[in-house]
């Protein structure tokens, strides 16, 4: 049985192939917006899920540390660490700094996470750390992402101290993107609590206080098996007068309040891209068949049903989707790692694009068929 | 008896329009055309030949009378069929001006397209499809595409596809318009072989009065009606 798709396809190669590049590209970009947005969603939850704690105790009425600035007394977590049903209890600081790079004369934004080393609760996931080893002693060392280019034993300076690079983490960054590096709670403390000899002095001669070398940012919180969260989160916001979030809690106030607008923002825009693919294949889809009108009049003519040739229309819209999909894939996948931002391609996504492009175009191919359906036979006769 | 009629007309008029708009083409026009027969349909620039050509291949819907093709009646004041694509598919062949074969198929697909449309498999038809090229001489073609071969050889080719679904008559439109008097007289003769040979009516529309010689008849459009000369 003579294919008419295949056949036109075959004959027509060249454009065709140009053709599905063009849109395989567009798609290839559509795919990248949903990697982007992905990506921010996972960067928004990395370090959530490498902390791995029950709880959040911040500052009064806000929502520390990640969307809103927080300030507590480090030692809070002892008295927490006695509320029945606490299993740990640790002091932690986020700070935004800029670090300059080895590789070049360049400062870039890095989040240090600020930990005690001696604590129960190490923010460093094990699975993430690449090279080396996790903090040691309370001072100077230092685990980086690998995006910054350290090697192990790299000195960094960073504020009044030189840094020891003793591990190197992959994948691991804040939710705005930014490589995270990993210091002891007492220099981050240091970094973020201690000001400079000049500010101190200015401070005093003010009768400010300006150490604050005791502070973080936020205390987070492990709850023994069988105890109600819920229950000792509440119990900590009577007692403590602090704002406390589950870990659900926390997660929706970063995807909510740090990336919401940004993911809405590429999420519209990858939409855009798909739609404006759909456009662009029923575009071609269309062109494509009313270059071949005279010929789908003499087919017509000569008897051919209207069912073979809106088949041909079908099977060529189908063509095109697929292999335009499969070149956005491939397309996509050999250039989404030199992205400075994480893209996290998920099969689904991609599948639920082919889904779409598929059945939009097919439903958009009604133009094309409306077409076949109403050439006129006679339009062969009389040259 | 065997029934020898190809085409039967009777009474076949048609217009287009109405008030001062109003054309009529054809009125009452009654004739027949047999099997074997090959009729040439002349007459002067706009009087009607290709729709009198196109009513008979139930492409254009006449307004009154009757059409029989072969032993079956197709028109009666309307179409008797649904599909008179179907028609058409069974029993029309069509030969063009140009040679208008489907340019993405190959010359051998372009003759079985039609069959094979009406469930023909595709040994038989191809087996068909090699006996009418080798017929028409144009047996070493059949893997070419149409943009490989000459005017000539395509001619023959959209011959070949108007006898491909073993037609009652063959409706051709000026098929030596685009063709030299030497070529224009071979195809002529192919036709009227194949008129003879297959037992097919062939009415073919022409403005070149030096083919008329080598036709069985000559079929005139004249003042709204149909003479034989």
């Amino acid at each position: 049985m003579i294919h008419l798709a295949k056949e036109d396809v075959k004959h027509s190669y060249g454009k065709f192939i140009v053709t599905i590049f063009g849109v395989g590209l567009l798609l290839g970009i559509v795919l990248m917006m949903m990697g982007v947005y992905r990506g921010m969603i996972v960067d928004a939850e990395m370090l959530l899920k490498d902390i791995d704690v029950d709880l959040w105790v911040v500052q009064e009425d806000t929502l520390g540390p990640f969307a809103e600035a927080s300030t507590i007394h480090e030692d809070l977590k002892y008295s927490i660490k006695s509320i029945q049903g606490i299993d740990k209890s640790e002091a932690i600081t986020f700070q935004n700094l800029q670090i300059m790079l080895p590789q070049s004369q360049r400062k870039e934004k890095v989040l240090a996470v600020g930990f005690d080393v001696y604590g129960e609760i190490n923010p460093v996931n094990p699975k993430h750390l690449v090279s080396g080893r996790p903090l040691r002693v309370n001072h100077y060392e230092m685990v980086v992402t690998d995006k910054l280019g350290f090697k192990l034993n790299d000195k960094v300076e960073l504020g009044r101290a030189v840094y020891t690079v003793v591990g190197i983490t992959h994948g691991t960054v804040s939710s705005n993107g930014s490589s995270i590096i990993y210091i002891s709670l007492k220099d981050a403390q240091e970094l973020q609590f201690s000001y400079s000899n000049k500010r101190i002095q200015s401070d005093a001669q003010r009768g400010i206080e300006s150490s604050k070398s005791h502070m973080a940012n936020t205390v987070i919180v492990t709850v023994k098996a069988g105890y109600n969260t819920e229950q000792i989160a509440k119990e900590i916001r009577k007692w403590k007068h602090k704002s406390v979030y589950t870990r659900e809690q926390q997660n929706e106030v970063l995807t909510k309040n740090v990336t919401e607008k940004a993911t809405k923002q590429i999420g519209f825009l990858a939409g855009i891209l798909t739609f404006v693919a759909i456009i662009i294949i029923t575009f071609i889809i269309y062109t494509m068949t009313m270059d071949k009108i005279k010929e789908i009049s003499i087919m017509k003519l000569i008897g051919i049903p209207n069912s073979m040739i809106v088949k041909m229309v079908m099977e060529e819209t189908l063509i095109l989707s697929v292999l335009s999909w499969v070149v956005g894939n491939v397309f996509i996948r050999l250039i989404y790692k030199h992205f400075p931002k994480q893209v996290a391609l998920e099969v689904n996504d991609s599948l639920m694009l082919l889904g779409i492009i598929v059945l939009s175009s097919i439903i958009t191919s009604y133009f094309s068929m409306k077409k076949v359906i109403s050439a006129d036979p006679a339009l062969a006769i009389g040259g | 008896m065997k029934n020898t009629v190809a085409i039967k007309v009777e009474n076949l008029s048609k217009s287009f329009g109405k008030d001062d708009s109003y054309i009529e083409v054809l009125n009452n026009a009654s004739f027949s055309i047999n099997k074997g027969e090959l009729v040439a349909l002349v007459a002067p620039s706009g009087a009607g030949k290709t729709v009198l050509l196109m009513m008979l291949g139930c492409v254009v819907e006449p307004s009154s009378g009757n059409i029989w093709i072969g032993d079956e009646k197709v028109y009666h004041n309307k179409w008797l069929s649904k599909e008179t694509r179907k028609i058409r598919q069974e029993k029309i062949g069509f030969i063009f001006q140009a040679h208008y074969l489907i340019p993405f198929l190959n010359i051998i697909d372009n003759l079985t397209l039609l069959p094979q449309s009406n469930g023909i498999s595709d040994k038989v038809s191809k087996a068909k499809a090699r006996e009418l090229l080798n017929y028409l001489d144009i047996a070493n073609k059949e893997k070419a595409m149409p943009y490989q071969l000459s005017g000539g050889q395509n001619q023959r080719v959209a011959i070949a596809r108007a006898l491909a679904n073993n037609p009652k008559i063959i409706l051709a439109d000026e098929p030596t318009a685009a063709l030299d008097i030497e070529r224009s007289i071979a195809v002529i003769q192919m036709l009227k072989k194949i008129a003879r040979e297959q037992d097919v009516a062939i009415v073919m529309v022409t403005h070149d009065e030096r083919m008329l010689p080598y036709c069985d008849r000559v079929m005139k459009l004249e003042n709204r009606g149909v003479f034989f000369e």
